[in-house]
Parts: C-alpha cells; structure tokens; sequence
C-alpha cells in the first residue's frame, strides 16, 4: 500500500510534516540530554548535537522524500503555480479558455454523432452480425424477396443463424372513436430471433402464430403502449381492430427497438406459406440476416450464391436470373451520410487546429512577457525540464478547463444536431456518454501537447537568461517570424473553410433558382391508411380513390387533385426496364426509365405541360402511359413514341400500357438532377403510403381541416396523416444537403473569426513591444500615417501569403466535395474571389484598430518609461 | 568523499535496524542507533542522515510499522516494530549477508 500513502502524503502533506518534525526532535533532544549526562553544559551539548545531526531541514526533506510521491508533488507545485498565474491573467485565461471550448465543443459534438451513427454497432446485441438481403435481378431494380424465396434461403444456407423479412404499411386503428393512423410493421417468421430482442414484457411470436390462419397475434411499440393503453401491465392480452381483422396484443418492444424505423407502431407476422405467397414472382420482403459467429461476409455471400444457384436450376424461371446481396445492415442503413459526416468532422478538426494555432500564438507572447521570470527560474538552478514541465502543466489546466466547457458546448451542440438532423439514420442514438467524455479529454491532453510544444521549446531557451540584464531594453522580439506564420497558418485554413462552405452555399443557392419543370407551390400532400391486401381488389381500391379524388375536388378552394405514387421533387429512383410490344432491333439501347404511378390528372395538378399527342384518361379497359420529353428523345424519334405500347414482361404487377403523349420534362426525382427518361403509368397509385396531391388557391395549410372533415365524411375507419405542403417535403429532401451547408458555414465563420482575433492579437502584441521604437521613430519625425502603414502592411501581407496558402488548399479539399456541388465547379472563381477578397476585408479590419494604436504612441511619455 | 571506517556498508542498514527489531521490543529511532551502537561494541555507528530515510522507507514497504508512544521520561516517539513481512525480509537479508561475508571472507584467504 506504500503507493497509496504516498499519493495521499503529496494531496494532504500537513501530517506527514508535523509527525517528521516531532520525530526527528525528538531524537535531537536525546541526543543532548546524552551529551548533558557525560557532564557537558547544556548549551555546549545542544551545540554539538546540533553539530553531529547535521541540517535538520535537509534530513527532514531527505526522510520526507521516502513517504511521498515526487512526481505527484512536483505535479501538484506546478498545477498549483499554474492556477496562480494563470488566475493573474484573466483576459488572456478567458480567451483561451473559450477558444478552446468552442475548438473541443464544436468537434466532440460531430463525433458524437459520427461515434453513434457510423463507428457504433446497431443497437441489437451482436448488431455487426446482421446483414440486409436482397434478391438483385437483371431486369427490375426490385430489391424484395418473394416469401417462398426467403424460406428457401433460410433453410438451405449454411452460413446464417436464420433469415427474416419485413415491409410496412401504413394503416387506422380504429378501436377508439376516431381512426388513428399506426404504422404496421409485417414480419416473415423468426424476426425477433434474427433481431436478438425480445419483448419488454409479453413473449415472441409462437410457431402457431407464425403459420397462416393461426392467431392473429401482434406485438406492439413502447409508444403505443403508453398512448394506448397508458402503460399498463395489463395491455397484454388485450384486442386492437385494425382493419379487417383483429389482433390479441401478444408482447410490447422495448423503448429503444426502433426497426425497421423509429415510427413503427405494431409489428404482425406475414405468414410465408400462406397460399397468396407461394408465387416465386410475387416479392414484398425486405431481408434481414444474421450472420453465425465468426461467419465473414464474403463467405455468406459464396455460400447464399451457391444457394441461389441450386435454386436457380430447380426453378429457373425465374430463379436463375435471380442474385442475393449480402450487404452488412449498418452500412445500407447510414451509407448515405457517411461522406458528409466525415466531411463535418474533417471541418472542425481544422476549425481545432485553427484554435490550437491561435492559443500557440497567445502562449508565445505569454512566454516572451514572462521572459524575466524564466531567467530568474534558470539562475536559481531550475533545469529546464522543469521550467518546460511547468509551462506544459498551464497549457493542460487550460485545456482541460476548454474541455470541461467544451462538453456543455457539446451537450448543447448536439442537441441542436438531433434537431437539425431528425433525418438522419440512427439520430436518436446521438448523444453524450463516456466514450465522449473520453474522447474530450484526449482531445484537450493533444491539444495540450500540440498547444505546449513550441512555447515550450522556444520559451526555455538557455540564451534568454542573457535577457535578465537586457531587462526590458530589447526593442523588436525575435519570434515575430514564428507568429505571423502561425496566423497565416490560421488564415490559410480559414480560406479552405470558407471556400468549402462558400461553394456548399452556392450550390444550394443554385438548387432554389432551378426551373424544376413542374410547379411545386400551392400544393397539399397527405396519405389516407390502406393495407397491400387491399390492394388485391384491384376494382374497389380504384373506386374508392376516385371517390376520394372527386370528393377533394369539390372543396372550396381546391383546383384540382391527384394520386402519385411518390412525390416530385424529393429524391428517389424507381428505375425499370421496359419493353415495347412493336418489337426493337437488338442494337438499339435497352429501355432503362424511371417509372411513376400517377392519376391523370397529376400533370394538370403539378403544371407539367402537354407537348405532343393527348393527356391520358382513366380508361376502363386499357392501361394507358404518359412519357416525358427525355424519354422521347433518348428511346424513340420523339413523337415516334406515340401509340406504342411498353411493358414489362417479367413484372407481374404492371399491365403493358399504352403511351398516349408526351409532356415535358420535370425534376422529379430530385432538384438536382436531371430529368432522366421516364414512364407515368396513368392508372393511379393504389399502394398504401401513395401520396394525394392537391392544388390549392390559396395556401395550402388553410385547407388541412376541410379535407380531414371531408375524409371523415367519405372514408370514416380511415386515417388521415402527413398533411404537408409539397414544398416542405421537397426541403425536408435536402436536409442533409442543408445541415451539410449550414454547419460548415458556422464552422468556416468561426474559422475566420478565430484567424482575426489571431491576427488582431499578433499585431496588438507586436505594437506593444515595439512602442519604444514607434516613440523614438515619431520623435525622430516619422508620419503618424507612417506608423500605421507599417503594421497595417503586415497585417495584409501575412493574411495575403495565408490566402494564396488557403486556396492552393482548397484545391485538394474541394475534391472531397465532388458529388455535393450542384450548379457551381469546385474552382468557381466567384465563390473564391469572394472569399478571398472577404478574408482581405476582414483581416484589414482586425489590423487596422493595432495599427491606429501604434500611431497614437505618445513618443514623450513612451520614452520616459525607460 | 573518503569512506570513514564506521560507516555503515550501504545496504547493511536494513539488516541492522530489522535485526535490531528482532527481539519483539518497540524502539524508537534514538533507541535503534544506540543499541546498533552498543551491541557492536562502538564499532558501528548510524548516521541520523541515513537512519530516518531507511526507517521511512522500510516502513512505506510494509517492513516494520510505525506508532506513537510514551518514553520512560514520559516524551513523545515513534516506536518501530517488526511487522510479518519485515521477519521475511530479515531472513533473506541475513542470509544474503552471510553469503557475502563468507564470499569475501574466502577471497580474501585464498586469493
């Protein structure tokens, strides 16, 4: 235990002192009570044992030395020291300390989002085993696993616990008053098991249930739970009516179970051997997989391809042309924003480095003010491992004070990112916890190590000693070199910042002033529950949306409404491959088209013109089809394409349909993207989650309680939910896009900010040690205009050297946004003559105020201070 | 810095101050230098300037233990005792003692 006492003598080291000063008096008074008794007097004898003991302050240091820790103590002089001198300096302490906040806050709340959405496993027990499964064919881009396919794969592989599937629908429950929309999940059997949860209270599934025409059993959302049944206990058991059938509440999830998304309400299963699932054509499945223990990828998916092969040969319509992708669930879930996270954290790495630089900057002046105290330390013997081990202990109190502030910036911060980013996979996972913690505080000790160094070094020079008789004669620091690099340094950072958020902003600049070739304006969206089983009486479903559709139309205020089944604008593909019943020479090129489902009157309703042949009609008998002009052009000799019929021989759900005309061409699939080839199949959109479209005269959200009413009226066991204008759902499309552009413009402006207090800070200390010369020189009758010129010309220098530095920068950096600039190149000489000619502004600025200082030296009195 | 003849070999303090323990009796520092002093009939002498460190650094090794006591002239003293693995220690001590002794003993005869 001799570790732990001499921790705790150098924490409390009162006691230890007090026992060591007894102890050894007490052997000192011995001693000279001896001497005493061999007949000397007593202060002879107090002489000489006085004499033989030797120091006593040294041989209580010296016994002292064997109950402590030295390093802890030596640790603990310095921080003590360090909280002393740095208490003396406020402004200075201030400034670091809130630039370091800012530097660790800003980047510990990017990675705590980067550590919970892309590092993090899923948040299932062995998360990093499941894998997302999915049948890829050749001729539809058709992700889904027919039921009988998925049972197949699960029995056959040699590689996976197990193999299950889900899809959602959107549909009422209706055993209160009012309809309320619950979101349904459909699950093949063995999902809790492949997930590795299992209910909070309740049980799984059982075989029974998990077979066709056995109970109808459902497992229900924290959520609902508590809404529903306010969280009682007794819900189990109990019956919800969604349509058609009712189900006996079997289990509840836990909180956090939020697949396959957060807004899930129930989760029931869809029987794969239930007689309308045994076509090998007919795919609804999305698959999840989880991989056996120490089971790799790449061997799952070898062993899920020779599955697919055997199968191919038993079946080979249409097996053989069928392939399994195996892709790790994780990456399908967060690929997307993988690039603009990393690209965020990359940001305010530099916006740290930028800080770092900064606080270099201010130490080295600290350092340079301090010069006469160090050369006191050096010539009472301090080494200069102490004096430097004492400079790097004030470096690490400011550091881990920015950390600490840094945190509640972070807390803060994050929260904002949760708000900022609801559309982002796995958000609510974001938030603080010890990893985070962690990671600031390895933050701050790099920052303290990056920060310390070069003060260090430079502020412990031997040859300072010689200042101590210089005393404070020296008229220009000679460090002047390193600090104006550093706030080039700075500046050069800065400008790639800014040029990165500037050509972000621009590009998002360019996305509103897109003509997208429809009319997104005045335009309500909503969704009214069905389920896919309805979807089999093909005649009803289509009857009760032209119901729907007349009713809207009768409403005052109303121009015109639609079906579709996705919304323009917002991103999405639904690519197909269409053949053409005329037949098509080999050597043409294939068919590749995007594919919408709309009602007729979608075009009237969003203004995409006619521009040849006749607007389609909901025709009884035949299926007809709308192209747009791209389509046209690229597949046919444009009106060519007339009266052709197109189809898709291997897609069971889509009739071949006729194309009536062409209209024009629309952003559909997102507003940065060129309208690609596409198909409107004119029968409508009968699928649940379909959108209605309504046209509007005046603002669309005055007419959301006239059209619940109305719904009410027409369909009263169904729900009525998302009533949104289109243009907010086409932003919501951009958000990440949005959040990209609106943090790194916070980060680049804090950049620039932090550079300029850098600068403004390096002239002020230069004005500062140079008075003396400024005095003399304006005695000696230099301009005062001079004096200003002087500094002001360095300030634009180093910050001109920094700009030119920041752009040959930014011409590496700008490669990592290929891919997010929309309408503007990665060498826009706007976006970056802006910037630089904002950065020579700004800097301009911040060297102007020192300058005039500089020219107000009264030489006089400045010269008198001597 | 010439060796005086007195002066205890480094490394032999230990040994002495544990042995001195040996006997179950407390003693205080002043104690432990007169009886080192006494039983080596003046031949040895421990230095204050070594005898604490040692004392103190003994004690952090959990050798012997340490408490606060009365004198028969009623002063206040640490008094030091062996402790179970301070007996440990002093039978290696006085056989590595022994061994070096006879060493140096047998180079010195032969050699």
């Amino acid at each position: 235990m001799a570790w732990y006492h001499r921790f705790w003598n150098a924490i409390r080291p009162a006691r230890l002192n007090r026992d060591l000063q007894r102890e050894l008096a007490f052997h000192l008074r011995e001693r000279i009570d001896e001497l005493e008794e061999t007949g000397l007097d007593p202060a002879e004898a107090a002489r000489l044992a006085q004499l033989q003991f030797g120091s006593f302050t040294l041989q209580k240091e010296r016994t002292r030395d064997m109950d402590i820790n030295l390093y802890l103590e030596t640790a603990l002089r310095n921080l003590k020291y360090s909280a002393r001198s740095l208490a003396k300096t406020p402004g200075f302490t201030a400034t670091v300390v809130l630039t370091l906040a800012l530097g660790i806050g800003a980047n510990s709340a990017v990675f705590s989002a980067i550590y919970a959405i892309l590092l993090r496993p899923l948040p299932f027990p062995n998360g990093d085993r499941l894998v997302k499964l999915g049948q890829l064919q050749t001729k539809a881009q058709q992700p889904q696993i027919a039921p009988v396919r998925l049972e197949d794969w699960n029995r056959l592989n040699g590689t996976l616990e197990g193999i299950t599937g889900y899809y959602t629908e959107d549909t009422s429950e209706t055993t209160g008053d009012l309809p309320e929309k619950i979101k349904r999940a459909w699950v093949a059997p063995r999902f809790l098991q492949v997930m590795g949860i299992s209910p909070a209270i309740g049980r799984d599934f059982s075989p029974a249930e998990e077979h066709f025409g056995g109970p109808n059993a459902i497992l229900i959302s924290d959520r609902l739970w508590r809404r529903r049944f306010a969280a009682r206990p007794s819900a189990i058991g109990k019956t919800l009516r969604l349509p058609r059938t009712a189900f006996t509440v079997i289990g509840v999830m836990p909180a956090s179970f939020r697949f396959p998304d957060g807004d899930v309400d129930v989760w029931a299963v869809s029987a794969p051997d239930a007689s309308y699932a045994q076509s090998r054509q007919l795919t609804w499945f999305s698959g999840i997989g989880r991989l056996k223990p120490a089971v790799t990828l790449s061997e799952a998916r070898a062993n899920l391809a020779a599955v697919q092969a055997s199968l191919g040969k038993q079946f080979p319509k249409p097996d053989a042309e069928i392939a399994v992708a195996v892709d790790p669930l994780k990456e399908t879930t967060v690929h997307g924003v993988r690039k603009s996270l990393w690209i965020l954290f990359g940001a305010v790495s530099l916006l740290l480095l930028i800080a770092c630089t900064n606080i270099v900057a201010l130490l080295l002046s600290r350092a340079a003010a301090r010069r006469q105290e160090t050369s006191v330390r050096f010539s009472l013997g301090a080494s200069r491992a102490s004096v430097a081990a004492q400079m790097f202990t004030e470096v690490l109190v400011l550091a881990l004070l920015g950390g600490t502030f840094g945190l509640g910036i972070a807390a803060t911060a994050s929260r904002v990112f949760r708000v900022l980013a609801k559309d982002l996979p796995r958000i609510e996972e974001v938030g603080l916890n010890w990893t985070i913690l962690f990671y600031s505080l390895v933050t701050a000790v790099a920052v303290t190590l990056i920060c310390g160094v070069l003060p260090a070094i430079r502020g412990t020079r031997r040859d300072l000693a010689a200042s101590l008789s210089h005393g404070s004669r020296t008229q220009v620091a000679g460090h002047n070199r390193v600090q104006f690099t550093l706030v080039g340094v700075q500046v050069a950072l800065a400008v790639t910042l800014l040029a990165c958020a500037g050509l972000l902003l621009r590009s998002f600049q360019e996305l509103g002033r897109v003509s997208p070739g429809f009319d997104p304006q005045h335009i309500l969206t909503f969704s009214v529950s069905s389920s896919w089983g309805e979807t089999a009486d093909y005649k009803g479903a289509k009857q009760r949306v032209s119901r729907i559709l007349d009713g809207l139309r009768s409403l005052p205020g109303v121009e015109t409404a639609a079906v579709a089944f996705s919304l323009p604008g917002v991103p999405g593909q639904y690519q197909i491959e269409l053949k053409t019943t005329e037949g098509r020479a080999e050597t043409e090129p294939k068919i590749i088209a995007q594919a919408r489902a709309v009602t007729p009157e979608y075009f009237a309703a969003l203004r995409i013109p006619l521009v040849a042949g006749e607007m389609c009609r909901d025709e009884q008998v035949k299926t007809t089809a709308m192209v747009n002009r791209t389509f046209a052009n690229t597949y046919f000799n444009g009106v060519d394409v007339i009266g052709r019929h197109l189809g898709q021989p291997d897609n069971l759900y889509a009739a071949t349909a006729e194309v009536r005309g062409i209209v024009g061409d629309a952003r559909e699939t997102g507003l940065d993207r060129v309208p690609p080839p596409t198909l409107y199949w004119c029968s409508g959109a009968l699928q649940p989650g379909a959108f209605f479209l309504v046209r509007t005269h005046g603002e669309p959200d005055a007419i959301a309680s006239a059209v619940r009413r109305k719904l009410r009226e027409l369909e009263p066991q169904r729900s009525v939910y998302g009533l949104t204008p289109l243009t907010s759902h086409i932003s919501d499309g951009y958000a990440e896009n949005r959040l990209r552009t609106v943090l790194l413009t916070f980060f680049a402006i804090t950049a620039i900010a932090l550079a300029c207090v850098g600068l403004y800070g390096t002239l002020s200390y230069l004005v500062h040690v140079r008075q003396r010369e400024i005095a003399l020189r304006l005695a000696l009758g230099a301009m005062r205009a001079q004096v200003i010129r002087l500094f002001l010309n360095q300030g634009l220098m180093v910050s001109a050297l920094g700009c030119i530095a920041g752009l040959v920068l930014t011409a590496f950096f700008t490669r990592l946004l290929s891919g997010m600039l929309y309408g503007v190149s990665s060498t826009d000489a706007a976006t970056l003559g802006g910037v630089a000619i904002l950065v020579i502004v700004v800097s301009a600025t911040a060297s102007l105020l020192p300058s005039i200082r500089a020219a107000r030296v009264e030489p006089m009195q400045s010269l008198r201070e001597e | 810095m010439g060796a005086k003849k007195n002066d205890i070999l480094q490394g032999t303090l230990a040994l002495l101050i544990l042995k001195s323990l040996d006997s179950g009796k407390r003693m205080h520092g002043y104690a432990i230098t007169a009886h080192i002093q006494r039983v080596s009939a003046q031949l040895l002498r421990v230095e204050e300037g070594s005898l604490y460190p040692a004392l103190h650094r003994m004690e952090q090794d959990g050798w012997i233990r340490a408490e606060w006591g009365k004198t028969e002239k009623n002063r206040e003293a640490r008094f030091y005792s062996l402790t179970a693995q301070g007996r440990k220690q002093l039978a290696q001590e006085e056989e590595s003692w022994r061994r070096l002794t006879e060493g140096v003993a047998r180079v010195i005869r032969y050699a």
